[in-house]
């Protein structure tokens, strides 16, 4: 087999004397078209020893993968990743024990409060306000191909799943707050109503900005030396702010967002940050083409004009 | 709640850095900070394998969300006796890189440009870390070890995400020619790195 000078016998490897056998190097390289990776996977259902050398291949594929030099992704890119969780619902295990619905379960739901339960399988749909917005990149996926399972049983199972766990969700869900959103929503309650729904806003339009195909982002420092990224996109005309490390202010104060263009600057929304961690907030209102967006420190609440320098500004 | 959890996790977990393989399990429990983890873990693996394939820096960005989406999403499905978490992440990463190359006319006129350039450098000479630059030069190694029509066509395979039908186009070789080349230049490259011995 590995005797690799050997004429071949088959100019044109479409002919009957095809070996489904031979498939096996470009199947491991994700060479094949669907159709023709399905007719090997039926043909490896059949054969043990091309399944073993299947996974070897495949093993043999991963190791050239692991040999090109690894990139660092863009902090944005995480933040826009966590944010996404709480609204993506996950598969249960194959051997589907979990998928016995009682009827008990049910009454485990009622515990929770409605608006920590996502509806749909994507956070476009479970976010009032969003609801009109292109699907998110979850929807994508769900509908998307190469999936485990057949993406309609996967959702349904993913749904069920949730329902069953609102204990879990709930966790899940502070989780995320703890490590990227409880900074930005420093002081609201986590659960109550409107700061959950708020929560789950900021945390679908971070996740739409980042899929969005003009997406864009620059980074500069604030004033203190802590990495700040602005990423937007002018299609959504939205943005956000995302910081690493910014100092907890009091509670006589809040960090506040403009938009700064021709017209001068526009309050964008306030926020606090626990002092660790990453801090984000979308900006609230429309960006336009061209707009600068700074952060000062106002009285708490905010000012209709910045009353002091800003700690950072970026150019989008 | 949330400091119940975590005294739990403290207890299951040794004093060394979780392994890929149970953060995945804590994944499959739903634990956003296990996906943090893990993602601080392997993520600049995904993105350097995704952005080899295709370029483009920012679509690489986008695939890669994709593929931790999928990671979360199915973390359930990985089976540690089938092999190792690295091996399951980047497999999939690789195939969503190719997904994305495959569904876009962007891809198949970048493909053109990159298979040239592919054929004349074929590997990236930046190694940022020693792990990473023994790897490299252990998969090099063994990619001297093939035939050039078996060592072309594996890496446009697996590199610019060329079909099969791809490659034997641009090499002008017939396709059952590429098919064993691809599956004996992998079955060489398997025995020189001894993968699954």
């Amino acid at each position: 087999m590995s005797d690799t000078d050997k004429p071949d016998t088959d100019l044109t490897g479409n002919g009957p004397t095809n070996n489904p056998a031979d498939l096996a190097g470009a199947y491991a390289l994700h060479a094949l078209s669907a159709d023709e990776a399905a007719e090997y996977e039926r043909y490896l259902a059949q054969s043990e020893q091309a399944r073993i050398e299947a996974a070897e291949l495949s093993d043999t594929a991963v190791a050239l993968g692991l040999s090109v030099a690894p990139v660092q992704p863009s902090s944005a890119l995480k933040a826009g990743l966590m944010a996404q969780l709480a609204s993506t619902p996950q598969l249960s295990p194959l051997p589907p024990a979990a998928d016995s619905v009682t009827p008990d379960e049910p009454t485990a739901t009622t515990d929770a409060p409605p608006a920590a339960i996502p509806i749909g399988s994507g956070s476009a749909r479970a976010v009032p306000g969003a609801a009109s917005t292109s699907a998110s990149s979850a929807d994508k996926f769900a509908a998307g191909k190469g999936s485990a399972a057949a993406p309609g049983s996967a959702a349904e199972r993913a749904q069920r799943r949730w329902f069953q766990r609102p204990a879990g969700y709930l966790v899940a869900a502070a989780a995320a707050a703890a490590l990227f959103v409880g900074g930005t929503f420093a002081g609201q309650a986590l659960y109550g109503d409107p700061s959950q729904d708020f929560a789950q806003e900021q945390a679908a339009s971070l996740a739409e900005i980042n899929a969005a195909s003009d997406s864009q982002r620059a980074s500069t420092k604030t004033a203190d030396g802590q990495d700040a990224t602005l990423v937007w996109s002018g299609e959504l005309g939205l943005s956000a702010i995302i910081v690493d490390d910014l100092p907890a202010l009091g509670d006589d104060q809040d960090y506040q967002l403009w938009y700064i263009g021709t017209a001068g600057p526009v309050p964008a929304g306030t926020f606090d940050s626990d002092g660790s961690g990453t801090a984000w907030r979308v900006l609230d209102g429309t960006m336009s083409a061209g707009d600068a967006v700074g952060v000062t420190v106002e009285p708490s609440g905010g000012s209709e004009q910045p009353t002091s320098d800003p700690i950072v500004a970026i150019q989008s | 709640m949330l400091d119940l959890m975590t005294a739990e996790f403290d207890l299951d977990a040794s004093s060394t850095a979780p392994s890929k393989e149970e953060l995945l399990a804590r994944v499959a429990e739903g634990d956003q900070s296990a996906f943090g983890e893990l993602y601080d873990q392997i993520a600049p693996r995904v993105l350097g394998l995704v952005k080899r394939v295709l370029i483009d820096h920012a679509q690489s960005e986008e695939v890669t969300q994709e593929i931790f989406l999928e990671i979360w999403q199915t973390a359930s499905r990985y089976e540690s006796q089938r092999g190792g978490a690295s091996t399951w992440i980047m497999t999939m990463a690789h195939r969503r890189a190719i997904d994305r190359i495959r569904s876009s006319q962007a891809g198949r006129d970048r493909d053109t440009k990159i298979g040239i350039r592919d054929l004349a450098v074929p590997y990236d000479h930046v190694a940022e870390t020693v792990e990473v630059k023994i790897e490299h030069e252990r998969v090099e190694k063994a990619m001297s070890r093939l035939t050039e029509l078996q060592r072309q066509a594996v890496s446009l395979s697996y590199f610019s995400g060329f079909s099969h039908r791809e490659v034997a186009d641009h090499l002008h070789i017939p396709l059952g020619t590429v098919k064993t080349r691809l599956r004996d230049g992998l079955i060489r490259l398997r025995d020189e790195l001894g993968v699954g011995a």
